[in-house]
This record gives C-alpha cells, sequence and structure tokens, in this order.
C-alpha cells in the first residue's frame, strides 16, 4: 500500500522547485498529472543528458524530477485547453502550479479561477509570494541563494560570497512545498476545507535553518553581522583535510570533538591535558605541531581507511564524495539508495532512489518519468472525450 | 484561532536534537501537531539549545553570530532559552523535562509514548536503546505509533556508527564538492549545513504521509530518514551525471549547472556588497546589453547565444563586474528587474532585516520574555488562508510545560509532582553540576 494512496494531483508546475514538491507526492503514491505546456516543461532540457546526446526524453534532471508521473500536454492559451482543465480540476484532491501570480490570473489557473471550478487546495510555490514589492520579480537558483540571507557568510573573506552546488535552493524551496501540499491534504481529508496555499521561494530560504533565520536572529538580538570566515577550519584541528585519494571533513574543535579525534589519530603526542588548554587553542605554533603529526597520517590513507578509523573512535570525520562515489558505494547501493527504471526509449537505467524507508507503506517507483504527452490520450478518455472530440483537440493544438 | 490545524489532534514526543530533527518536528507542529519534547536537566544535548550551557558574554563573543549572538551580546543565566541558532525550532512546541535515565523517569516517558502518535528522534546511533527503548519497547506501549528516526547514515550497513553534523552529512552527500570556488581546491571550503535542512524537512514529509496512512489504517510504522539519503536528493544534477554518464562532477563556483552565461555573483560599490545576476535566457541578455548602454564588449556578434557566450565567459565576467562595481547595489537591483534580467542582492542578515519585501508578511513580533525581549520572529515559509498553519505559540522554554505533561497530560497527583521535582526530574533550569562539567 502507499501512503498517499487514492489522492490526485494537479500539477501545474514546471522547471525545478514546483515538480520536485510533486515528485515527493508521486514517489509516496499519489496520482500526479502533470500538465505540460506545448513543447514540454523546460526542465526537460537540462542537463545532464544520457550519453550527453540532449534530447526531450533524454534528460537526468527532468527524469528525476518527474518519477511516477503522468504527462498531459495542454495548450492553455487555446479555450480548448483551459476546457479540459475545468473537466479535469473536479478530480483533484489537490492543485499545484508554480507560475508567477500574473501569469497564473492569464492562464486561469490562480486561486479563486480554480477555486470557481473546484473548491480544492490550491498551492501555490513562486519565487516571492502572492504579495509585496519583489511579488512580479525574476529569480534563478543564484539570485535566490542570494537573497536568502545564507550567501553573504557562505565563502572567504575577502572573495565573492559563493552559492551551494547544482540548484540546491531550488529543490529546497521544493521540498519546502511539499511539506507544505501535505498539510493542505491532510486538512482537505480531515476538514473538507480547500484553500489557498502560498509557498514562497525567497521566505523558504529565509525562513530556514542554517545561517538563514540564525544569522537574523542575531542581528535582531546583538546586532553582530555573520560574515565570511577568512578560512576554513579554526583552532588546531578542523576543516577539509587532504588524505590520498581525496578530502575529508572534520569537526575537532575542542571538548570531546577534540579527544575523539584524538582517539582516531592514535597519537601519544596528542594526549593530555595541554591541548585542551585555551592558550594551546590560540596557539598558531601548535597548530603547527598538530598539523605535523595529522597531515602525514591523513595522506597516507584512503578517504575511506579514515571513516572506518572515525567510526570506531566515534570522531566527527566523513569523506567528500562526488556523484560518482555516491553512485558506486557498495553500501549505500545495498541500503537502497539506487534504484532503476525501464524507459520504453532508453531501457534500463540507474536513477536516485529514495529519500527515506517506511516500513508499511514503501517508497517505490511505479513508473519513470512520463514521455511528452504519454497520457494525453488516456487521460482525455477517462474525462469522457470521445475519440472524435480528442482528436479535434489535438488538430486545434489544444492538446498534444 | 486553531482553526482547520491539518494535524489537529496528533501529539509527538519529540526526542530530536540539532537541527534536522528539531526542524523536522517543528514543521509538524506548525501544522498543528502538538509536539512535546523531552528534555533532561541532567544531560546536555549538544547544538539543540545552544553552543554550551556556560556560554556567557565572553565566549560568546568568540562564537561566530549565528550561534553566538544571543540578545545584546549576553546570554544571560539561561543561554539555552535564547540562541538565535536555535529559538526558532522551539515555535509551536511544548518542553518538559525528566531523566530518563532513572526507571520512574522512564515510567513518565513511557506514560507519554502511550498517548503520543509520534515519535521523533535523531540521537546519536543506540541512545534510545541504551534507555530500553528500542522500537518494541516503544510499541508495546503503543502499538499504532509512528516511530521517526533520523540517523545520520543510516540504522544499517557499515556507516552506522558514521558521526556527523549537517557539514559531515554534506560532504557525504556530495555537497561540499559542488560548492567551492572554481579556483581553489576544496581544502578553502566552509562549513554550510544543508544537510541539516534537508533532511528535516524530509523527516517532516515522511511524518506526514505516515500520519495521513494511519488516519485511514489506524497503522504506524516505523519511519527512517536517512539524513545523507535526504540530502543526496539536493544534487540531482550531480548524481544523474554520474549514475548515467560516469562523470564526477566538480564545482564551478558561481555559475549555472543550467547552462546560463552570465551567470554569478558580482561586486557592487561599496564594501562587501554584491549583486547576483543570470541571463537565463537570449531575451535577458539583450536586455542586460540594453540596459548597459550596449557596450562594444557586450554587443558583440556571436554573443546572442549562451553558447556563444559560454566561450567568452571569463571576460564577459570580469567585464560584467567592472561595470556592477559602479553601481548600487539595491539601485542595480530593482532597476534590472524593472528592465527584465534576473537579479538578486546579496542580502546580509541586516540586509534581510530590513528588506521591504520580508516586512510585509515574514516576520512576527513575539512578545519579551525573561529570557529576550520583544523581537520580530521568521514566520514559517507557507502561509495557508484557511488554517491557522503559523506560529501559534512562542518558542518553548526550557521545562515551561512541565505542569502541563505531568498534571495535565499524565494525570499526576500533586504529591507525586512534588516528589518529582524534588528528585530533580522537573525542573525550569538545567543541574548546575552538569553545567559545571559541560
Amino acid at each position: 500500500m502507499d501512503a498517499l494512496e487514492g489522492l490526485t494531483v494537479v500539477d501545474l508546475t514546471s522547471h525545478i522547485a514546483g515538480p520536485y514538491a510533486t515528485k515527493v507526492l508521486a514517489d509516496l503514491g499519489a496520482r500526479v498529472i502533470k500538465v505540460e505546456r506545448p513543447g514540454g516543461d523546460p526542465s526537460r532540457r537540462l542537463g545532464p543528458f544520457l550519453g550527453d546526446e540532449p534530447g526531450l526524453e533524454r534528460s537526468g534532471t527532468f527524469h528525476f524530477l518527474n518519477t511516477n508521473k503522468e504527462s498531459l500536454v495542454l495548450n492553455l492559451k487555446e479555450p480548448r485547453g483551459r476546457e479540459v482543465l475545468h473537466r479535469l480540476l473536479p478530480i483533484a484532491d489537490l492543485v499545484v502550479s508554480s507560475r508567477p501570480p500574473a501569469v497564473a490570473r492569464r492562464l486561469g489557473i490562480d486561486y479563486e479561477s480554480v477555486r470557481a471550478v473546484a473548491d480544492v487546495p490550491v498551492l501555490s510555490i513562486t519565487n516571492f509570494g502572492q504579495s509585496g514589492p519583489y511579488r512580479d520579480y525574476r529569480l534563478s537558483d543564484t539570485t535566490l541563494y542570494a537573497m536568502g540571507g545564507e550567501m553573504f557568510s557562505h565563502g572567504l573573506a575577502g572573495r565573492e560570497p559563493l552559492k551551494l552546488g547544482g540548484t540546491a535552493a531550488l529543490l529546497q524551496g521544493g521540498a519546502m512545498g511539499a511539506i507544505a501540499a501535505l498539510g493542505a491534504l491532510h486538512a482537505w481529508e480531515v476538514h473538507r476545507v480547500g484553500q489557498q496555499v502560498d509557498v514562497s521561494l525567497f521566505d523558504a530560504q529565509i525562513c530556514s535553518v542554517d545561517r538563514r533565520s540564525s544569522t537574523i536572529m542575531a542581528y535582531r538580538f546583538s546586532g553582530r553581522v555573520q560574515e565570511r570566515a577568512p578560512g576554513a577550519g579554526a583552532g588546531i584541528a578542523g576543516g577539509i583535510y587532504a588524505v590520498a585519494d581525496g578530502y575529508v571533513e572534520v569537526t575537532a574543535a575542542s571538548g570531546e570533538y577534540w579527544s575523539r579525534f584524538v582517539e582516531m589519530i592514535d597519537d601519544d603526542h596528542l594526549r593530555g591535558p595541554r591541548w585542551s588548554e585555551p592558550a594551546t587553542l590560540m596557539d598558531p605554533t601548535a597548530k603547527e605541531e598538530v598539523d605535523g603529526i595529522v597531515y602525514p597520517w591523513m595522506l597516507t590513507r584512503t578517504r575511506q581507511e579514515v571513516w572506518a578509523e572515525a567510526r570506531r573512535a566515534r570522531a566527527m570525520v566523513a569523506p567528500l564524495f562526488t556523484g560518482v562515489d555516491l553512485a558506486n558505494d557498495p553500501v549505500l547501493r545495498e541500503r537502497g539508495l539506487w534504484t532503476e527504471i525501464e524507459h520504453s526509449l532508453l531501457g534500463r537505467l540507474p536513477m536516485l532512489g529514495r529519500p527515506y524507508t517506511l516500513e508499511k507503506t514503501p517508497w517505490r517507483l511505479r513508473q519513470p518519468a512520463p514521455m511528452l504527452g504519454e497520457h494525453t490520450r488516456a487521460i482525455l478518455a477517462s474525462l469522457g472525450y470521445t475519440p472524435a472530440e480528442a482528436a479535434s483537440l489535438y488538430d486545434e493544438g489544444a492538446v498534444a | 484561532m486553531n482553526q482547520y490545524l491539518p494535524l489537529a489532534g496528533v501529539r509527538i514526543c519529540d526526542f530530536s536534537a540539532v537541527w534536522a530533527g528539531q526542524t523536522a518536528t517543528m514543521y509538524l507542529a506548525d501544522m498543528g501537531a502538538e509536539c512535546i519534547k523531552v528534555e533532561n536537566p541532567f544531560i546536555w544535548s549538544p547544538m539543540t539549545r545552544a553552543a554550551s550551557p556556560r556560554i556567557n558574554k565572553i565566549t560568546a563573543s568568540f562564537i561566530p553570530p549565528w550561534l553566538g549572538g544571543h540578545p545584546n551580546g549576553d546570554p544571560g543565566p539561561r543561554p539555552w532559552n535564547n540562541s538565535p541558532a536555535f529559538i526558532h525550532v522551539m515555535r509551536n512546541k511544548k518542553s518538559f523535562t525528566v531523566d530518563s535515565r532513572r526507571p520512574e523517569g522512564l515510567a513518565i516517558v513511557k506514560a507519554l509514548i502511550r498517548v503520543s502518535d509520534v515519535l521523533a528522534e535523531n540521537l546519536a546511533i543506540g541512545t534510545l536503546e541504551k534507555l530500553g527503548l528500542d522500537d518494541d519497547a516503544i510499541r508495546a506501549e503503543r502499538p499504532d505509533i509512528i516511530i521517526l528516526h533520523m540517523p545520520a547514515f543510516g540504522r544499517t550497513g557499515d556507516y552506522v556508527q558514521g558521526r556527523g553534523y549537517g557539514a559531515h552529512i554534506d560532504a557525504v552527500a556530495g555537497s561540499t564538492i559542488l560548492r567551492g570556488y572554481r579556483d581553489s581546491s576544496p581544502l578553502t571550503n566552509v562549513q554550510i549545513f544543508a544537510g541539516d535542512y534537508f533532511a528535516g524537512m524530509h523527516g517532516a514529509i515522511a511524518t506526514l504521509a505516515a500520519l495521513r496512512h494511519r488516519r485511514r489504517t489506524g497503522e504506524g510504522q516505523v519511519v527512517e530518514v536517512a539524513q545523507l539519503e535526504a540530502s543526496s536528493q539536493m544534487f540531482p544534477q550531480a548524481a544523474m551525471d554520474a549514475a548515467w554518464n560516469g562523470r564526477a562532477q566538480a564545482s564551478i563556483g558561481n555559475r549555472s549547472i543550467e547552462g546560463f552565461v552570465p551567470n554569478g555573483v558580482f561586486p557592487a560599490r561599496g564594501d562587501d556588497r554584491w549583486i547576483a545576476i543570470s541571463c537565463r535566457d537570449e531575451a535577458e541578455w539583450a536586455a542586460l546589453v540594453a540596459f548597459m548602454g550596449s557596450p562594444a564588449w557586450a554587443a558583440r556578434n556571436g554573443f546572442e547565444t549562451a553558447s556563444g557566450r559560454a566561450a567568452h565567459e571569463e571576460e564577459i565576467e570580469e567585464r560584467l563586474a567592472e561595470w556592477t562595481s559602479r553601481h548600487d547595489q539595491q539601485e542595480l537591483f530593482h532597476a534590472l528587474q524593472r528592465a527584465g534580467v534576473t537579479a538578486g542582492p546579496v542580502l546580509s542578515a541586516k540586509d534581510a532585516a530590513e528588506d521591504p519585501h520580508l516586512a510585509v508578511g515574514s516576520w512576527q513580533t513575539l512578545p519579551a520574555t525573561a529570557d529576550y525581549p520583544e523581537t520580530p520572529f521568521a514566520r514559517p515559509a507557507y502561509r495557508f488562508s484557511k488554517s491557522d498553519v503559523g506560529i501559534r505559540t512562542e518558542p518553548a522554554l526550557f521545562g515551561q510545560h512541565n505542569d502541563y505533561v505531568y498534571r495535565d497530560l499524565l494525570g499526576l497527583r500533586d504529591e507525586e509532582v512534588a516528589k518529582f521535582r524534588e528528585s530533580g526530574h522537573i525542573a525550569d533550569t538545567y543541574d548546575p553540576e552538569m553545567v559545571a562539567r559541560a
């Protein structure tokens, strides 16, 4: 049994954040009908492509973001395209959109327009929300992270602030959207209440943990502004170290972190009270002394060897993995981080799998991401369109 | 008030710590669950309520602001009630104290479990088991409970004993290697804790799903969110490139994985002022060129397409930086947006606190307590038009709800409550001897 069995989501989102939110729901068992514009979700054009060969059905990013969904291509700029949407909305338990407020109104997929057809929960995942001076502003993963309150303190003092890898900020916003969606679904099922639910990507950054809400609160409380550090690590040990085949991340600042780190290195010179004295912790020559022992220890061991020693000593140390490490790691594979899709054009391919395990309602892959318009015909039939009516919708370009 | 709460009637017995666990239950508390933090006056849970129980004015000033920026720089006698890093995650929650290592304390915890729908934890592997609270023991008290475990690297496999905060999760999830400067090795990468944020959200998501199943079937279950596995979903481009093409992506700095050129963070006029700019399509590039007054370096043949610009990315970045550095960050932000270019200022904590858009609805001012002054708090990032999903109650102070839990919820009589108070289970402050040792 799937956790979200029996729920239907009409998914009007595109690109990355919105589709990640609805992927989460689809992977938990909801039926997600992805309404794509003619030509498809722009994320079909995002790399990486299988074999580096671009193609609408070959994007790894799209495939990841759209597992377990159905694709219905609708031209919402055409009245008959909207008519199909209006027949579809009443079967929805949740409608999710990610268009900017002005565009949503134009396409008739804003909250008021949807409610006029079906009084269901409507979640919008937008750049800056439904109100406020930036409401209609544009956004990218980079500008989002820049405005999100964390970038300012990420990177090195004297250099430009740094973003996270990939499109992490957008995916974070998508995950926040999934929480809101599930909340809205609970309210829908428990209280039978449809409503507007608004998630702004900007708020999803600002109002969240790590150096976002906490740095802002620190400023309000103390007037101190979190700035970028002059370098990685602090004190006599900690930060990123080079090892024989890459790097490891180390926290060994003081107290138990330090004693476990020493236990990991297992060097008598580093034992003893001297290394816990504040004067030592601030002494640059003490750091040199520690480095003289730690660097050779690290450089003569692989990441996995260091991590094994760290686990033995309960030290806060972990290897820096690349995507290839994640894909090949036998322990993670054995646990089930990866799964497979069987695609009618591409064949059998690995797919990044479950983010969690649910004992009774396991996360599962029922079908790969849909091909463009793969389910249009079947959905039209299920909505009561005769084959002739469907054909005319295709002819008019209302569906594809 | 309390209208249409999605999780009305759901109670959480909350053993969560640090950020990943405490934010997971924060989202559930936002949604209306009664979330009861189980706290122990005799144990300091690291990075859960403050940097240290002994943090004072002097030591706080040596600790980075996000962790050391207590009110007026002075943590006061109860630093666990006013840490900028953890105060938000206490919102909408309740706090009660008990020493669960003692038999009578464990009995209280078990009594709470019997009236709870969810038990949440992300303690070091084995901690709950040591208390005698393995899954079977928990289910013996409450057969239909949902148990949320949030281990760092999983509860099975060779990495079980791996220890880590967000930075170590980020390392293994592939985050750290992807986020450095293009021209330097990962050795200079500073810590960030994206793993906490993402895993915390997935803890809430998985529990919301399990609660839906339980509401319909009456069946509880064990939910495991390995923080590493949840976090690896934050970088699908790198993961899929590795799985499909065998390629190990490295950091591209502030450049775009989506192929936008230019895409980066550029200096604005003044000290440490920066603006991020992305040209997401040809129209945005054309708008940027026009806005700059079509300088010869930009209005060049071949620059109309992203691939044409990509061949000269370095040069474009240098020229653009030269141009942006002559402009005021905020003025340029609005002017570029009006011109149709994607741009955003790099907001410092001060900038964000003063931002006019956020001022419209992102903060909620909470009244002063003995531990902090009246202050605007960040509201949840989701706004529900009908459900009262917001900050309904202020951050739970340590032990604030002992009366509620011991008397109202568990029904202890006055003399029993007095006994628990005498023996130190019930407290509104940490044990001074523990604090002295910590």
